[in-house]
């Protein structure tokens, strides 16, 4: 699948706290080993128990639109052949109090709207200096 | 103690559009610093603290060797975000001055985005890599302020149904009261609202002119104890209360804390120190880095509930000395320059004198509200002199 922000936009630095995030090929969050708390972005600490053991949590990838936005301005060179976009910022079912940032991949970005349910997919991008194949996790708007 | 301490001077420099400034960004901040002191009446060598916000690079210790500082007691700079720490930086010079750790404080600001590059542009991944915790938003082009102010403004307009009016209202609050102030950049050049509406998208619901520019200048204040102000050379605005705050959701983007702008807290705290409320306020300035955030703050302070808040800026109700809430009198960031909020401690301190050029009537409190959307939030309230 083609990048929503277009092949030059920055791809993650991967590091031990967003890597299976940005690989799985799953909707994964930084869960606690001892209390089972999930939290985004991932800390070093558990926000519930103050814990420092961790393991990943697999959500089913669905959620709701909780706001949305249109950047018609291109802030970086790479952008101006990008814009419009439209970023989303989403509520997943299965992890509350939770907002993840992402892009819609199956609709025009005056076309979303708050409310919206939506279901995860993925980008497969392959990092060209690492080789690392990374799915950076996306939306797709699904019926209500 | 409600107003222990008192801004007894403020200065600033000429404001220039953004690159324009013929001084450098600490030149820039001396001079200021050295017309707040004059204004207050004192020599330079009296002062013994300084206080910032955002702002690494004019360290204290070079400005207290330039300036002929005698000795150094107090410095200080409010954690995390940018401009909603303005008022914070007031609060810890009051802090410093009231405990007696120090005696005379300078609280600055200075920007010369012409010598260090744009200010408010950021995550560009020109390296093509984003990490650390910009890997969360800007790989998905969720980069800038505006951009992020915009997704809680647009969650906030869905939630309350406020309409894009509101959002011009405020613009065309701080372009007309622009245009009774000289030292204003916008001066001159009026705002209509057929002009606000054709100006181009940044970012929904955001016009350009939704937007505050980018500016170079500084401006500074004195803050000493109420009882040595009185005995120098202006009308001192005595600081009633000072707020920090937000909680007990943290973060920018959580299901709590979207659609808000982080100010229930600062207003919780700053009425009850105060011992009064919003509606005692006689002029306000309001942090305008976009519109649509001084919708949320005005609500979270106290103003008016969010299903009434377009009613209660609509029709010009925020323009000129007599408005119902006379408000960014001297243009704010918008009209008068951004100075990352501090012209508009200025600006308050001369409601409390008098001198504004766009003077409310009988001003017994005055109050500033920092920059909304960023956490902690902070806000002051002058008042006259006891």
């Amino acid at each position: 699948m083609s990048r929503v922000l277009g092949e030059h936009w920055a791809l993650p630095a991967l590091d031990d706290r967003n890597r299976a995030f940005f690989t799985a090929g799953v909707l994964s969050f930084q869960q606690c080993a001892d209390c089972a708390h999930v939290q985004h972005p991932p800390e070093d600490v558990c926000e519930a128990c103050r814990s420092f053991s961790f393991r990943v949590f697999e959500s089913a990838g669905h959620g709701r639109v909780e706001s949305v936005i249109v950047v018609h301005h291109p802030i970086h060179p790479g952008m101006a052949e990008v814009v419009p976009y439209a970023v989303v910022s989403v509520a997943v079912d299965d992890v509350p109090g939770v907002l993840v940032t992402g892009n819609v991949t199956n609709r025009a970005p005056d076309a979303i709207a708050i409310g919206d349910r939506v279901e995860v997919t993925f980008e497969e991008v392959e990092d060209p200096k690492t080789e690392v194949r990374l799915r950076i996790p996306q939306w797709r708007v699904v019926p209500a | 103690m409600h107003g222990a301490a008192a801004i007894a001077g403020i200065g600033e420099s000429t404001y220039y559009e953004r690159g324009r400034s013929p001084h450098t960004e600490f030149q820039l901040a001396c001079i200021a610093i050295r017309r707040a002191v004059e204004d207050a009446g004192l020599e330079l060598a009296e002062i013994d603290g300084f206080v910032s916000y955002m702002d690494a690079r004019n360290d204290p210790i070079r400005l207290a060797r330039v300036l002929g500082v005698r000795e150094l007691r107090w410095t200080g700079s409010p954690w995390s975000g940018g401009g909603n720490n303005s008022c914070a930086a007031i609060q810890a010079a009051d802090a410093a001055v009231t405990a007696g750790y120090a005696r005379h404080v300078v609280v600055f600001r200075a920007l010369a985005q012409g010598q260090f590059g744009r200010f408010g542009r950021s995550g560009g991944g020109e390296s093509g890599y984003l990490g650390g915790p910009f890997a969360w938003n800007a790989i998905y082009g969720l980069t800038t302020p505006a951009q992020q102010c915009a997704l809680h403004t647009a969650r906030f307009m869905h939630d309350h149904g406020i309409s894009q009016e509101a959002l011009c209202e405020i613009s065309l609050a701080c372009h007309a009261n622009a245009q009774r102030n000289p030292r204003a950049l916008r001066h001159g050049k009026p705002l209509t609202r057929e002009a606000y509406h054709a100006s181009r998208w940044i970012v929904t619901p955001f016009h350009l002119y939704d937007c505050c520019p980018e500016n170079d200048g500084a401006a500074a204040a004195v803050v000493t104890t109420s009882e040595r102000a009185r005995d120098l050379a202006q009308r001192p605005a005595a600081i009633v209360a000072a707020a920090q705050g937000t909680g007990p959701a943290f973060g920018t983007y959580t299901q709590a804390t979207l659609g808000s702008s982080h100010y229930a807290q600062v207003g919780q705290h700053l009425w009850e120190h105060a011992g009064v409320t919003a509606a005692d306020v006689d002029v306000a300035q309001f942090y305008e880095n976009f519109t649509g955030p001084v919708l949320m703050a005005m609500c979270e302070m106290g103003f008016a509930p969010p299903e009434g808040i377009e009613e209660f800026v609509s029709g010009g109700a925020l323009q000129g000395p007599d408005a119902r809430l006379p408000f960014n009198t001297s243009g704010g960031n918008i009209g008068e320059a951004y100075i990352h909020g501090f012209e508009m401690i200025n600006e308050a301190v001369r409601q409390i004198r008098g001198t504004s050029t766009c003077q409310a009537p009988d001003v017994e409190r005055a109050l500033v509200v920092g920059g909304p959307g960023y956490s902690p939030g902070s806000a002051v309230l002058f008042g006259a002199p006891a």
